[in-house]
């Protein structure tokens, strides 16, 4: 289905007015205008033809009233496969509903089967699930909707899916599923925690708890067990070893043995004795031996050492009289170097000495002739300084103020205009002589022909022939005050100036401006010759003077000088390294000298004792003669003896196997006894043991604890066994279901999945399973609830998920317009350009109405602008 | 002639840790009550002695309570003798047991404790081989074959395996089977083996007159044994003394087998069931359905028995399209049964792995039937 045309007449703000949208057509429509525009009246009012019967005043339709009353009418063009119709609908007066086949005009149907018309068309029908997918402004779909039309969109979503993939029941096995899922988990959830350990207080934990007990049990009990065999075994070997022991001819015979080892030992210790007193002789003998045995020894020794060291203690002098010399040489060389190393430094000095004076004189030189120099430039300067000083006097004399002269040039000036305006203000007198006329006089003066003259206070005139003839004036006293005053002022400006008028002061003026150019140039003069003042140089000529006259007439190279000191520098050098490197020679020549020295005595020393030790030389071969012969005899009388040692050591009893013998038959016999009484304390302690474990039956209830703990184990496993069991059959059902949701709602999520790319990177999308709409996105490998996204985000997935079910009702072949009322209000300009994109992409194959008062926003997204326009009902509709 | 009853094994004081608490007590009881059982099929034979080759006692240290009260109940049958040898639970080693015993022992109880001649009565002597320690590592009847009797009929009396097979596995020491004939023996009565064996006409094993295990699968007997003269064959007739059946039920199934049907068959009919001890072997194959309507049934049978249980180690799990379809004909559910399935016979997994994929697959199978009703 496609809408052509919407019209409507008195529906609220248009009262008693109507408008129309023409010619919507295929692909995006957009009809933006401003709010209050009527905008969303057009969609409350087409919502209502489709969604409202026409017979019912819900406050859906009575909203649509204006204030001022009347019927709403409301009429839209639809486009359908079976062809063009006109729907109407008036509602709360004259109700009515028609449907009209617009190329005909024929009246297909009204009131309700009107409306069955229009349901058919929306919500489906015998042709199978259709409708028109809306969002409104602030809906993003996605949040809490009236029950009933929440319920009524995922019918349609449903019923969609379910024509294209199956029952939902049948493919997520639905209530039976989850029952089942229910009852694993109920029953795992009684034995076991989420992480499959035993569940505290449940039959599983008690089962674990009672095997750990039991196991407890068992080894404390396998040990009381295990202590009472013991217990019963050493009772056993206990009895067995005791009557042994008590047997009367083992008592017997044990005693006979001590007696006999008794008396063994006596005998042999009689025997012992005297083989003791003959070793001791014969030890005494053997010791004489050993001393006349050394004697001869030691003499024969130091007669050979004798030899020996008296060789010894030649080579030694000889040795020391050559080192000896040595030592002389070293020295001699080593004084040698020293007395040239001497000589060279005296040298060495008197080069450095001489370099010195040829130095001081070369700077004596300089200094006079600096001297001469700067004495000159002093008198020169004294010279400059004088003409300087009188040319500055002068110039004091001819200065004046720098505004004088042009002071009195504007006193001038005034005292000319002053005179000029008195002259103006004065009566005149003008002779014009008839020719050959006489001069006439005035104030003695002859007066001009054709001349204007003013007339002072006075004025006498001769008039030759006839008298004289005075004018007066008569201007008021003080009328040249201010004349009289600026000719005063000048005047004492002149006489302060000390000039006479304006040029002399003018000439003046130009003589003290060369004066100051030639006291300037003198200055300079001065400056050149003493740069830091006369005075300065002054004292530096006198510092010249000081300065001793040395002895300047010294001649000499000073580069041969200097040459004769490097020289002298080396050969010291070389004089001290001979001596140097004959040192060690010396000190390791002192040394051998010491060391040969010192051999000598000790050979000496031992050579002299030796003498001692064996007497005069003559006397020597009869001492080591009856040396020998002493040894001789001490050995004859200790062979004998030896032989008599012998006898009596090979017949000797053996004292200490005897005595061994005798404690052990000793210790046997008194083991024997204490062993007895040990054993009948052991059997004593033994036979409480067992009688006390004996009567508490301990292996009986090892066995049954035993018993006991094997049961509790194959309970266990049985636990494990079936929280496994479980475990995995809840995994299993998990993985089954959610492969079944994915395969269902796979086909909406493919049309989704491209609408998706264009606004977003990698995202994916989950749905639930029971509203069939989004439940949650995946970016970055991270999952988000639909519920925490951004307002923008949700309506762009709201309307990306109602595309791509409108793609899917096209691909069916049941096109459904998709009608936005400003459902953009939350995403950005940039969000609602690619929105665009998607919608333009879409609309290849959809129509799309877009509402919107983003005026600016939506200009430039394009698709087919509508407009609305004035519109009167036919007069047969009203 | 002498007529006597030849038992063993009667581990009087055994506790039965792994039973259910109210039937431990039973069991304990009859065990003690089976020396009156003895007594009666005794007197009833005319029988002047009662020979017990060995482990009378379950342990070295019975309770004291135990020990006395046998002794008492053997007294109470006077003049019937009573002859107790040691065997491996209750060696010699257990001296104190030994000595309590003698301490305390009624005249008709005489203890056969060591390898010496008795005189059961005039012309009838008892070769007694003790066992002195729980494993004497060495054949104790060997000296039955030197033993001077004179005249009389000559009876050996011994505890333990002969050849390899034995109560407790591995051990080495063995009885000569041919030990009567080679000591001149005209019976040799042994204990050790709780099932009644005939080794040859002079040689039995009694096996125990009260069953405590399911090994055997017999129920509990003693024997009657005649012997008319010296040299003559013995007369042997068991007798059954049991108070309590151990049985192990063998259930073999083909797939179409119903077996909770086939179930009432097996089972014992009406106040035997309280005496009863069962186990149900399943085997074979069954279908899911089978095998959760067999378990349902042994469970809905058990409390009249004094146990039953269902062994279903040997029964494979026949896994059919049509069961499949009782879970879910498609969708989410019979996808996880069909993975499950898979499973279960995929020989990639280890055993346990398959053991609990099938077990889920049975449960969720159950689920799935009560879910849809």
């Amino acid at each position: 289905m496609k809408i052509s045309a919407l019209r409507l007449h008195n529906v609220k703000r248009f009262a008693g007015r109507g408008v129309a949208i023409e010619g919507i057509g295929d692909g995006v429509n957009v009809l933006c205008a401003a709010n209050e525009f009527g905008k969303s009246t057009s969609f409350e009012a087409l919502h209502a033809l489709f969604f409202q019967p026409h017979s019912g005043v819900p406050k859906e339709v009575r909203r649509l009233q204006p204030y001022s009353g009347g019927n709403p009418l409301v009429e839209a063009d639809i486009v359908t496969a079976g062809g063009q119709f006109r729907l109407t609908k008036q509602f709360i007066g004259g109700k009515r509903a028609t449907v009209t086949e617009i190329a005909s005009g024929r009246l297909v149907a009204q009131q309700d089967e009107a409306e069955r018309f229009i349901a058919d068309l929306v919500h489906g029908g015998t042709a199978g699930p259709a409708g028109m997918l809306w969002v409104r402004q602030g809906i993003t779909g996605l949040e809490e909707r009236s029950r009933s039309d929440e319920e009524g969109d995922r019918r349609v979503r449903e019923s969609l899916l379910t024509s294209v993939q199956g029952e939902v029941e049948a493919v997520t096995g639905g209530r039976r599923m989850a029952a089942i899922m229910e009852a694993a988990s109920e029953e795992l959830g009684r034995f076991a925690t989420p992480t499959l350990k035993p569940k505290a207080g449940g039959p599983y934990a008690a089962a674990a708890e009672d095997l750990a007990r039991l196991l407890a049990q068992e080894k404390r009990l396998e040990k009381d067990v295990a202590d009472l065999r013991d217990a019963l075994d050493r009772r056993l070997m206990a009895t067995r070893r005791l009557t042994e022991l008590d047997a009367p001819e083992e008592k017997a015979s044990r005693r006979a043995a001590v007696v006999t080892a008794e008396a063994a030992l006596q005998k042999a210790r009689a025997h012992s004795d005297a083989l003791k007193a003959r070793e001791a002789e014969t030890a005494l003998a053997r010791d004489r031996l050993a001393k006349a045995d050394r004697e001869l020894t030691a003499f024969r020794d130091a007669l050979t050492r004798a030899a020996t060291l008296s060789h010894e203690l030649g080579q030694a002098a000889e040795q020391r009289g050559a080192l000896r010399a040595r030592r002389a040489e070293c020295q001699a060389a080593i004084d040698t170097a020293s007395a040239l190393a001497k000589a060279a430094e005296a040298e060495q000095r008197a080069a450095r000495d001489l370099l010195a004076r040829l130095d001081a004189a070369m700077k004596a030189r300089q200094a006079m002739e600096d001297l001469l120099v700067r004495r000159e430039r002093l008198t020169e300067a004294e010279t400059v300084r004088q003409s300087l000083e009188a040319g500055e006097a002068e110039l004091a004399r001819l200065a004046m103020p720098e505004d004088a002269i042009d002071r009195l040039q504007k006193l001038d000036m005034e005292i000319a205009r002053l005179r000029a305006s008195a002259e103006a203000g004065l009566p005149s007198v003008r002779l014009d002589y008839q020719p050959g006329a006489s001069a006439v006089l005035a104030d003695g003066v002859p007066l001009a022909d054709g001349v204007d003259r003013s007339v002072p206070d006075n004025l006498v005139l001769t008039l030759p022939g006839i008298g004289t003839l005075t004018l007066r004036s008569n201007r008021p006293a003080g009328a040249d005050a201010a004349l009289t005053k600026a000719v005063a002022g000048r005047q004492s400006l002149l006489a302060t100036l000390g000039v006479d008028d304006l040029p002399a002061a003018q000439q003046r003026q130009a003589e003290a401006r060369d004066k100051a150019g030639s006291v300037a140039s003198l200055r300079l003069q001065l400056r050149l010759l003493a740069p830091e003042g006369v005075p300065a140089l002054r004292a530096d000529v006198a510092r010249l003077e000081a300065i001793a006259p040395a002895d300047i007439e010294l001649k000499g190279d000073p580069d041969a000088a200097r040459e004769a000191v490097a020289k002298a520098d080396l050969q010291v050098d070389a004089a001290r390294n001979a001596e140097r490197e004959a040192g060690p020679s010396l000190s390791r020549a002192q040394d051998a000298e010491g060391q040969a020295e010192a051999a000598y005595v000790r050979l000496n020393g031992e050579l002299s004792g030796l003498e001692a030790l064996l007497g005069p030389a003559e006397a020597r071969m009869a001492r080591e003669q009856a040396l020998a012969a002493e040894r001789a005899s001490q050995q004859i009388q200790v062979d004998q003896l030896d032989m008599q040692l012998t006898g009596l050591r090979e017949h000797a009893p053996s004292v200490e196997a005897i005595e061994a013998s005798l404690q052990r038959v000793r210790s046997i016999e008194d083991g024997a006894a204490r062993e007895a009484a040990a054993l009948r304390e052991q059997l004593a302690e033994l036979n409480g043991q067992i009688r006390s474990r004996s009567d508490d039956a301990v292996e009986e209830s090892w066995r049954e604890t035993k018993d006991q703990r094997e049961a509790a184990e194959a309970r266990v496993a049985a636990f494990e066994t079936e929280v496994a069991v479980l475990d995995r059959l809840k995994a299993v059902l998990q993985q089954a279901r959610s492969a079944a949701r994915d395969l269902y709602l796979k086909p909406v999520l493919t049309e989704l999945r491209p609408l998706l790319g264009m606004l977003f990177d990698d995202v994916s999308i989950v749905f639930d399973e029971k509203t069939l709409l989004p439940q949650s996105i995946r970016r970055n490998g991270q999952d988000e609830d639909i519920d925490r996204l951004s307002g923008g985000m949700r309506e762009q997935l709201s309307i990306l998920t109602r595309l791509a079910f409108a793609r899917l009702l096209a691909r069916d072949g049941r096109a459904a317009p998709v009608i936005l009322d400003d459902a953009l209000v939350y995403s950005d300009d940039d969000r609602i350009e690619r929105m665009f994109d998607a919608l333009h992409r879409q609309a290849r194959e959809q129509q799309i109405i877009v509402f919107s008062c983003r005026q600016r926003a939506f200009a430039r997204l394009g698709g087919h602008v509508l407009h609305m326009t004035d519109w009167v009902p036919d007069a047969a509709a009203r | 002639m002498v007529r006597f009853i030849h038992s063993s094994d009667l581990h009087l004081g055994k506790r039965f840790g792994n039973m259910a608490e109210d039937l431990r007590g039973r069991l304990r009881e009859a065990r003690h009550s089976v020396i009156g059982r003895l007594a009666a099929v005794a007197r009833d034979n005319g029988a002047q002695a009662v020979l017990l080759a060995g482990d009378t006692f379950d342990t070295e240290t019975p309770a004291p309570d135990i020990r006395r009260q046998a002794l008492a109940a053997m007294h109470h049958h006077h003049p019937l003798t009573w002859i107790i040898l040691p065997g491996n639970h209750d060696s010699l080693q257990s001296s104190e047991l030994w000595r309590a015993l003698a301490a305390d022992r009624p005249g008709n109880v005489l203890l056969a404790t060591e390898a010496q001649p008795i005189e059961l009565q005039p012309g009838v002597t008892i070769l007694p081989a003790p066992c002195t320690t729980r494993r004497p590592g060495r054949d104790l009847t060997e000296w039955m074959e030197g033993a001077a009797t004179g005249e009389a009929m000559r009876i050996g009396l011994a505890h333990g395996p002969i050849q390899t097979f034995s109560e407790e596995a591995a051990i080495s020491d063995v009885i000569a089977p041919d030990r009567a004939v080679r000591a001149g023996l005209d019976y040799l009565a042994l204990g050790d083996w709780h099932g009644a064996v005939a080794v040859d006409a002079r040689t039995r094993y009694s096996g125990t007159p009260e069953p405590d295990r399911f090994k055997h699968d017999a129920p509990g007997r003693a024997l009657m044994v005649v012997i008319e003269a010296k040299g003559a064959q013995p007369e042997v007739t068991p007798l059954e003394t049991g108070l309590f059946d151990w049985r192990t039920l063998p259930l073999p199934l083909l797939a179409q087998d119903d077996g909770a049907a086939m179930l009432p068959t097996l089972l014992p009919a009406g106040p035997q069931r309280r005496q009863s001890l069962l186990r149900i072997a399943a085997s074979g194959r069954a279908s899911i359905a089978t095998r959760t309507a067999l378990a349902a049934a042994v469970e809905q049978a058990a409390p009249e028995f004094a146990l039953l249980e269902l062994l279903t180690d040997g029964l494979e799990t026949e896994c059919e399209a049509g069961d499949l379809d009782l879970i879910d004909r498609a969708g989410a559910l019979r996808q996880a049964a069909e993975i499950l399935q898979v499973e279960s016979l995929d020989g990639a997994k280890t055993a346990a792995e398959r053991e609990i994929a099938r077990a889920a697959l049975v449960r969720l199978f159950s689920y799935a039937q009560k879910a849809a009703s």
